[in-house]
């Protein structure tokens, strides 16, 4: 049997939810990353597999472009612990209480 | 197309990143040793020169294009709408001038003008590469300056919860737009549209609409994606929350129209009332709703006034994403009137709310009793944009509304169709009508708290809140200025 479209949205769709499962579920934010991560690869790989299976190549090249995007959003993302750590000394979820509703 | 003409027909934007890289290098090269508040000062003259420069392109170069399958499109209203994002964008720049949250100058102007370029290209393209790109450029620079004031802990909070939101929101964007283009082999907007005819009812359509929905719910604010705003707006620095406020809104309400309206109008459904049809229309309905009624009651028990700005920015966004509902003609003069006048007014807000932030340390509603008078001026400027912004006639808050909800109920297949929705934003308006008063009456009937000398203001900010308000009334009382552009 050969993978067809079906096969590679499934995956896709589970790598889609288990991202997100780790960014609602998990508490330390280095893992919570690589939820984001994990979410936006899952759209990479739904868009290389259409772009397969309709036979044009826009949906590669849009991939190319959002790997640099989640390159520069990791980098955010990091800066951004590195500069709370700095000031509270923890990386978790629970602790990010000052502001509150 | 060549690279002169390509560069022609993007100007305003080159000028901007120029200006930026500009800024950069002076502040390493120049300024290093100056203290904060002249760095500022030289830093804002450079930014105003460029987005002056960009702003003269904006009003006189290209207004017509329609380049390599929609990637950048230029229409009269689109390069208008860049003029307001550029002057938007100055008015920020000019809420910096006398303030000192930072170290790094040439670091915060810079971001501050590449977020304003990625605004740029987000309302000038139709293909969703280049809307992917420019919201993460738009994201990412924002996500950065919210997190630039060191001094506080609550600056790098913020920044990290808008992150955590705003990443899963890229999340949920990439997905639906990757099902979009599965879907109808294209990224480019009118070809989606043609196929959504045929397909608008496939459950892939279904589910790409509402991954593209979540993700631009994260980043208007609306309920149920609106927790990071309160705590962005809060612990931002002021200038920060004001463009998170105005120029990021103004250029996602845009981008969000477009893409539903010309993009999917094939899977719309029906959100009218008891005549609901799966597709956009009944989730936007409900979005809206839900803000209004959210934001409205949950602004009623905050005491701070940044939070009290966050949860109003809730309601608007439901009140804007009524006039995403009406039909095509009527649906974007209204909305970009609405959330054009919007953004001056909160920017004008977050900078009153910076100078009672240096006079008192916090941002509690009862530092304001007695600015009036501490300070007649700007306390007749925060009666205007607090008014304008519960609706009163004849500032332009009113007209805004009145626009949308004119386009609303004149929508659909009769007139009582949307008119529930009409009626919810009515009474939620008066409800918004109570807090709004109740910030007022500490600056007209409180008493001042201790320190009763005239509050030390500079002259740049005093300028541009100024101006903001006299555009607000003006507006108000010629509401054709503006809407003219936008038709």
């Amino acid at each position: 049997m050969t993978p067809g479209l079906n096969h590679y949205l499934v995956v896709s769709g589970l790598l889609f939810s288990l991202g997100l499962l780790g960014v609602l579920g998990r508490r330390n934010l280095l893992i919570i990353y690589m939820g984001l991560e994990l979410m936006l690869n899952a759209g990479n790989l739904a868009l290389v597999s259409f772009s397969r299976f309709n036979g044009n190549l826009n949906g590669q090249v849009m991939v190319f472009f959002t790997i640099t995007v989640a390159a520069a959003e990791v980098a955010v993302g990091l800066a951004l612990i590195v500069a709370l750590y700095r000031k509270r000394q923890t990386a978790h979820v629970e602790d990010l209480t000052t502001l509150k509703f | 197309m060549d690279y002169p003409g390509l560069i022609k027909l993007l100007a305003p934007e080159c000028v901007v990143v120029l200006t930026a890289l500009a800024v950069l290098f002076a502040d390493v090269k120049f300024w290093r040793g100056l203290p904060n508040g002249r760095r500022f000062g030289r830093g804002v003259t450079l930014s105003t020169v460029g987005l002056m420069a960009a702003a003269l392109f904006a009003e006189f170069g290209e207004n017509s294009a329609d380049v390599l399958m929609g990637t950048l499109v230029l229409t009269p209203v689109s390069q208008f709408l860049k003029l307001v994002l550029l002057l938007l964008t100055l008015a920020t720049v000019w809420l910096c001038g006398d303030t000192d949250f930072t170290d790094h100058v040439g670091e915060f102007l810079a971001l501050l003008l590449l977020a304003a370029t990625g605004m740029m290209l987000l309302i000038s393209t139709e293909n969703l590469l280049m809307i992917f790109v420019s919201l993460e450029l738009v994201s990412l620079s924002l996500y950065v300056i919210t997190a630039f004031n060191k001094r506080s802990s609550r600056s790098a909070e913020a920044a990290l919860k808008y992150f955590l939101f705003g990443g899963m929101a890229a999340g949920f964007t990439l997905f639906g737009f990757s099902l979009l283009y599965g879907l109808c082999g294209s990224i480019h907007l009118p070809d989606i549209a043609l196929a959504l005819n045929t397909k608008g009812s496939d459950p892939l359509a279904r589910a790409a609409v509402v991954m593209v929905l979540a993700g631009f719910g994260f980043k208007i604010a609306a309920v149920p994606f609106h927790f990071w705003a309160p705590d962005a707006y809060e612990g931002a620095p002021a200038p920060a929350a004001a463009f998170i406020a105005s120029g990021s809104k103004v250029a996602s309400f845009f981008i969000l129209t477009t893409l539903l309206q010309s993009g999917m109008p094939g899977a719309a459904g029906s959100g009218a009332w008891k005549a609901f049809v799966p597709g956009w229309m009944p989730i936007v309905a409900i979005l809206a709703t839900a803000s209004m009624v959210f934001g409205n009651l949950a602004a009623l028990a905050q005491s701070g006034l940044r939070r009290l700005l966050a949860c109003s920015a809730i309601a608007h966004a439901g009140y804007a994403l009524l006039a995403v509902l009406a039909d095509p003609p009527d649906a974007k003069p209204a909305l970009l009137y609405y959330v054009t006048t919007y953004a001056m007014t909160l920017v004008g807000m977050f900078g009153l709310v910076s100078v009672v932030e240096r006079g008192h340390g916090d941002d509690s509603i009862g530092r304001l009793a007695g600015l009036s008078q501490r300070s007649p001026l700007l306390a007749a400027c925060l009666s205007v944009f607090s008014l304008s912004l519960a609706g009163v006639p004849p500032l332009s808050g009113f007209f805004g509304k009145f626009y949308v909800f004119v386009a609303l109920v004149k929508s659909g297949p009769s007139y009582s169709s949307h008119f529930w929705l009409a009626l919810v934003a009515i009474a939620m308006s008066c409800v918004s009508l109570y807090y709004y008063l109740q910030v007022l009456k500490q600056v007209w009937v409180g008493e001042p708290l201790g320190d009763t000398r005239p509050a030390k203001v500079s002259a740049a900010l005093t300028f541009v809140v100024a101006g903001l308000a006299l555009g607000v009334v003006l507006l108000g009382c010629a509401p054709e200025l503006l809407l003219a552009h936008f038709r």
